[in-house]
């Protein structure tokens, strides 16, 4: 038996999504190239489709999808680009300036002293133990900026950035671990509101270290597709500005 | 323009910058004549109202496979989310001219729900909360009873081992390999189930809307 014949035959375990391991990255692999398989996986896939009756669209279900992609969702961090309001028939201001301003409006927030704290790094901190005290040491260092990402007042991470550009994130016991295939992912603000991946810190992150040596207004934490992304199609968990 | 970059938890690792993903294009906007395309071309302009008339149509079914797959409504929330704002994101994975938009946004849920099953974290949070027993029996009732007469009669023709076996893979998320483990087979006799089982639906099935 041919290598296509072995994976066509494992179409219908694919399509059920019951496929592990190799047999799973062998079908996927070849369906990229073959077009028979492809056609056949629709039959399949159709079929599991009718396996699920249709029922009523769940009571606030759009709310929370409106809501994920009303707050940039899907404009990419810092990319202005102009979206017509369907309802006022007129430009309205992009997402991504949304986004800045929903930054901006957290940054008050904080700036206002409801939420904000800067305490010690030991305070509530899990992950590697040597990124941590090394993250403590910076905390202390003339001019080093540190903030908390704050969900609903508790601490999920805290951000340190020395002068000299070392930066540590240290997430704490209640950042929520994501799915496989997302990842939480570092964003720093500039001063001219530029926004700029810091880096990827995977769906259940530790303690990492980041390296930064512009000026920085701020720091934005954002939920993304596994791997990360260059600009953020994911929303936005928290924002953290200097103490 | 500066750039930084994020280690891993330990020193002396190689920083990994961040970049784009690339997801396969099996799934690719073309036979813009059907109303699925249509509303995906819309949803690629940014319209919002046609993600909302989307979700009102298959939201339902979204969140039944969802919670079938996980029994657990705030995981099952979370998947119907993921589906919709990933569709958003990136309508053109899918082409009308490969099957229905039902059909395509089930797929997504589906496997995203298989991936919750299979993490460890989930694993965890279902095991702090297990389904009642009764309530899936029940659950299980009206699931069959809501599906079309046709889809019905394509399952009552099954053999009970096909039956069984297609279940558990789709409902409970299951791979083959466990399904075997769980019905005490061999994992050959399990695929051949599932494969005889597929084909027999898929014969008795098509043309049937979905």
């Amino acid at each position: 038996m041919t290598n296509h014949n072995l994976l066509h035959e494992l179409l219908p375990l694919y399509a059920l999504d019951s496929l592990e391991g190799d047999e799973l990255h062998a079908v996927r692999s070849h369906l990229h190239s073959c077009d028979t398989c492809l056609r056949e996986l629709a039959r399949y896939s159709a079929v599991t489709s009718k396996l699920v009756p249709d029922e009523p669209a769940p009571t606030h279900g759009w709310e929370r999808i409106a809501s994920a992609i009303g707050n940039g969702a899907d404009i990419p961090l810092g990319r202005a680009s102009e979206v017509i309001d369907l309802e006022e028939g007129r430009p309205r201001a992009s997402r991504a300036v949304t986004l800045l301003t929903a930054m901006a409006a957290v940054a008050a927030l904080v700036f206002a002293g409801i939420a904000l704290a800067q305490r010690s790094l030991l305070n509530d901190l899990t992950g590697d133990s040597a990124v941590i005290a090394a993250a403590e040491q910076a905390a202390s260092s003339p001019g080093a900026y540190v903030g908390d990402f704050l969900v609903d007042g508790s601490s999920i991470a805290q951000v340190v950035l020395t002068e000299d550009g070392h930066g540590f994130v240290v997430p704490t016991e209640d950042l929520e671990p994501l799915m496989p295939q997302r990842t939480y992912q570092l964003w720093v603000i500039t001063s001219d509101e530029q926004v700029i991946s810091g880096g990827v810190l995977g769906n259940e992150p530790r303690a990492s270290t980041f390296t930064w040596t512009g000026d920085v207004s701020g720091f934005a934490l954002t939920r993304e597709v596994a791997g990360g992304v260059v600009i953020s199609e994911g929303d936005v968990v928290a924002v953290a500005t200097e103490a | 323009m500066q750039s930084a970059r994020l280690q891993s938890g330990h020193y002396g690792n190689v920083a990994y910058l961040t970049s784009p993903v690339h997801v396969s294009a099996a799934w690719s906007m073309s036979d813009s004549n059907t109303p699925d395309a249509l509303l995906a071309e819309r949803v690629a302009n940014r319209d919002q109202f046609a993600l909302e008339a989307l979700f009102e149509q298959y939201g339902g079914a979204v969140k039944a496979v969802a919670l079938r797959v996980l029994r657990n409504e705030a995981l099952a929330d979370d998947v119907v989310q993921d589906t919709f704002v990933g569709f958003w994101n990136a309508p053109e994975k899918y082409d009308a001219g490969r099957g229905s938009l039902r059909t395509f946004l089930l797929t997504i849920a589906h496997r995203r729900a298989v991936d919750i099953v299979r993490s460890e974290v989930a694993r965890a949070r279902r095991e702090e909360k297990p389904p009642d027993p009764d309530h899936y029996d029940v659950a299980d009732e009206v699931w069959t009873r809501n599906l079309a007469e046709q889809v019905r009669n394509a399952l009552d023709e099954l053999a009970e081992g096909e039956r069984e076996a297609i279940s558990l893979a789709y409902f409970s998320g299951l791979s083959y390999v466990e399904v075997a483990k769980r019905l005490g087979e061999p994992e050959g006799t399990v695929k051949s189930r599932i494969r005889s089982g597929m084909k027999k639906l898929a014969a008795s099935l098509s043309g049937a809307t979905a």
